[in-house]
């Protein structure tokens, strides 16, 4: 009779076969041929695309650039939305108002925002460079030094995602119980170490998870480099999703990028693990000992 | 000693403190009153958690606006509240590291506070993970490691079973022992709150109808408010015309003039305990109601309109709708005047 449940189970299986699967194992596959334009098809090429990988410092320098990306935009994200959730948790004047206005950025699309962006930080048409004149600070080649141009691909997705922040972190605030704020303030902590000893510590479990799905997001950043630098100056602001899709989709060398995507696959796989456990451990355990 | 002069607060029209003014020694004082009387309302004032108008003073000092945190006191309220992402010895910790104690020093105390309150191996345990009495006594143990000279107790153990109540308040009477602490309970019980107090404070929306020593309050209550907020069951009031030859009860008819005390002739209301209607006599009711609560017996008369409440200290059966005869106890009556101040005490046996 328990063996019914297997029937049921079955759709769904074939589904995840379908969909998870096969694509994975069939990307397991073409990473061990030379497929590109000059040789289409599955040949064997053994773990050459492995070695040419271990030889390729672009690579590995998009790897290190996007780790640098996320953990800074991420943080700065979570600081800046927890800063913001605060400021709206509580009754202030227009509360509803400022709620809505925070999450526009989250609810524009990625492409045309970028392109807007590009527009305002465009050096002699955009309307920023005029603004930092008049302020003093003068004008800034924006997209055309790497480090400027990093910092722009910065601010957009902080500017973009900070939303995602604010909205979770909120939620999060107005879950808490009222209770121990009460207590708190009888036992003689002031607005500051409330905030230090009972909010942080109580927003442990969420600020981990929200900080985990914007850094796996965060991990994939390709449609503001594409429109914003298309990773340049140079290679300044490529990540490796954009160097996948330039191997991949641009140079046609299929079983390269199905090599590069695999080595990121685990290489994040691992990282962000690490990453939810030392997050465990410092937001949700430490913060309680 | 902490003195409160005129508290007055008002939300939405309605009045929560109504011109309060008492002075607390060390000791234990009981807030009693109904639900909505304003007992909360005065702990939270207090505590710095309501904001009224008035003046509050502790040893001469002004709090008026000194924040809760700066505050000397320390508070249990009904909810077990305690920090939940934290063990139970750091809940005690908590406050006295808040006061400045290095963390191993307040583990240290908090330590010591377990033991006497019995939760010794619940040290490392969160709060979610212990029972609804043993949650509170975290929170009872958290408020006395503090040390603070004035401990707010709101009704601590209303949401706790019988017989973890009565364990619970001898425990705490016993912490609380030459303590030196002026401690404000806030009860509805009347049983419980002249048991535990040294003094009491009958409390009726928003004012504070009455202060005193527990027996002298039970036994004249200065205001028909009064003589209700202390008496449980509720006390019977009866109306009465009385002039110089007559005395005329509401429901009941004439009664011999010689039932109360002389009187100029006018309207009063004799209040009578429950206790004080017996069985027997020659008032005859009817049976509205019986509750058996424990070794007691509380039964809702109707005698002809007149709604009575008798209290037998044995287990009754009255079966509801039967016949009923009792004697109403005149010689222990407080009879009140129009304006619902106690006038005098006692008449003769009806």
């Amino acid at each position: 009779m328990y063996r019914q449940k297997y029937i049921f189970l079955l759709p769904g299986l074939l589904v995840l076969i379908a969909v998870i699967l096969f694509p994975l194992l069939f990307t397991i596959r073409v990473s061990f041929s030379s497929w590109d334009v000059y040789n289409p098809g599955l040949n064997n090429a053994g773990g050459a695309m492995y070695a040419r990988m271990w030889e390729d410092a672009r690579y590995w320098e998009a790897l290190w650039r996007l780790s640098l990306l996320s953990v800074s935009t991420v943080l700065i994200q979570y600081v800046l939305g927890f800063a913001l959730a605060l400021l709206v948790w509580r009754e202030i004047a227009a509360r509803r108002f400022f709620r809505v206005l925070f999450l526009v950025p989250m609810m524009t699309t990625p492409v045309v925002m970028s392109v807007i962006w590009r527009t305002i930080f465009h050096e002699s048409l955009g309307p920023l460079n005029p603004i930092l004149n008049a302020i003093g600070i003068g004008a800034q080649p924006w997209l055309s030094q790497p480090g400027f141009a990093f910092a722009a691909v910065m601010i957009v997705e902080i500017w973009q995602w900070t939303p995602f922040m604010f909205l979770l972190l909120l939620a999060g605030l107005l879950s808490l119980p009222s209770e121990p704020y009460l207590a708190a303030k009888v036992d003689g902590a002031g607005p500051i170490r409330t905030f230090l000893s009972v909010t942080f510590p109580m927003m442990g479990a969420i600020s981990v998870g929200a900080i985990l799905i914007r850094a796996i997001e965060a991990s994939k950043i390709m449609e503001t480099v594409y429109v914003l630098t298309s990773g340049g100056p140079g290679t300044s602001t490529e990540t490796v999703s954009y160097y996948i899709y330039i191997r991949g989709m641009r140079d046609f060398q299929i079983g390269y990028s199905a090599a590069l995507s695999l080595t990121y696959l685990i290489i994040m796989a691992v990282a962000l693990t690490l990453i939810a456990k030392a997050l465990m451990r410092l937001m949700v355990r430490g913060a309680n000992a | 000693m902490l003195s409160l002069s005129d508290l007055t607060l008002t939300e939405s029209g309605v009045p929560h403190l109504a011109g309060i003014s008492l002075a607390f020694r060390p000791g234990l004082t009981t807030l009693l009153g109904r639900t909505g009387a304003g007992k909360t309302t005065l702990l939270r004032a207090i505590a710095g958690l309501a904001q009224p108008t008035g003046q509050i003073r502790f040893n001469g000092e002004d709090w008026s606006r000194l924040a809760p945190w700066q505050r000397p006191v320390a508070m249990v309220t009904q909810q077990f509240i305690n920090y939940p992402h934290l063990n139970v010895l750091d809940n005690l910790a908590f406050p006295l590291m808040r006061r400045g104690e290095a963390k191993a020093a307040a583990r240290e105390t908090a330590r010591d506070m377990l033991g006497r309150v019995g939760l010794s191996q619940m040290a490392s345990r969160r709060p979610s993970e212990l029972s609804g009495g043993q949650q509170q006594r975290v929170a009872i143990a958290r408020a006395l490691v503090k040390g603070a000279p004035i401990l707010l107790l709101d009704e601590p153990f209303v949401n706790l079973d019988y017989n973890l109540r009565e364990g619970m308040r001898e425990e705490l009477s016993a912490l609380l022992q030459a303590s030196g602490t002026t401690v404000i309970y806030a009860s509805t019980d009347p049983r419980e709150a002249l048991r535990m107090g040294d003094q009491v404070v009958l409390m009726a929306e928003g004012r504070a109808l009455q202060s005193g020593a527990p027996r002298a309050v039970f036994a004249a209550p200065e205001t028909l408010d009064a003589a209700r907020v202390v008496n449980d069951p509720p006390v019977n009031l009866l109306g009465a015309a009385v002039s110089d030859t007559t005395l005329v009860l509401d429901h009941l008819g004439p009664a011999p003039r010689d039932l109360l005390p002389p009187l100029p002739p006018g309207r009063y209301t004799l209040a009578l305990r429950a206790e004080d209607i017996r069985q027997g006599g020659s008032l005859m009711t009817r049976v509205a109601l019986t509750e058996v609560s424990g070794s007691e017996t509380v039964t809702h008369l109707d005698a002809g309109g007149q709604p009575l409440v008798m209290l037998e200290r044995q287990v009754a059966e009255h079966a509801l709708g039967s016949s009923l005869v009792v004697t109403p106890d005149f010689k222990a009556a407080l009879i009140y005047g129009p304006d619902g101040r106690l006038i005098a005490k006692g008449g003769r046996n009806g």
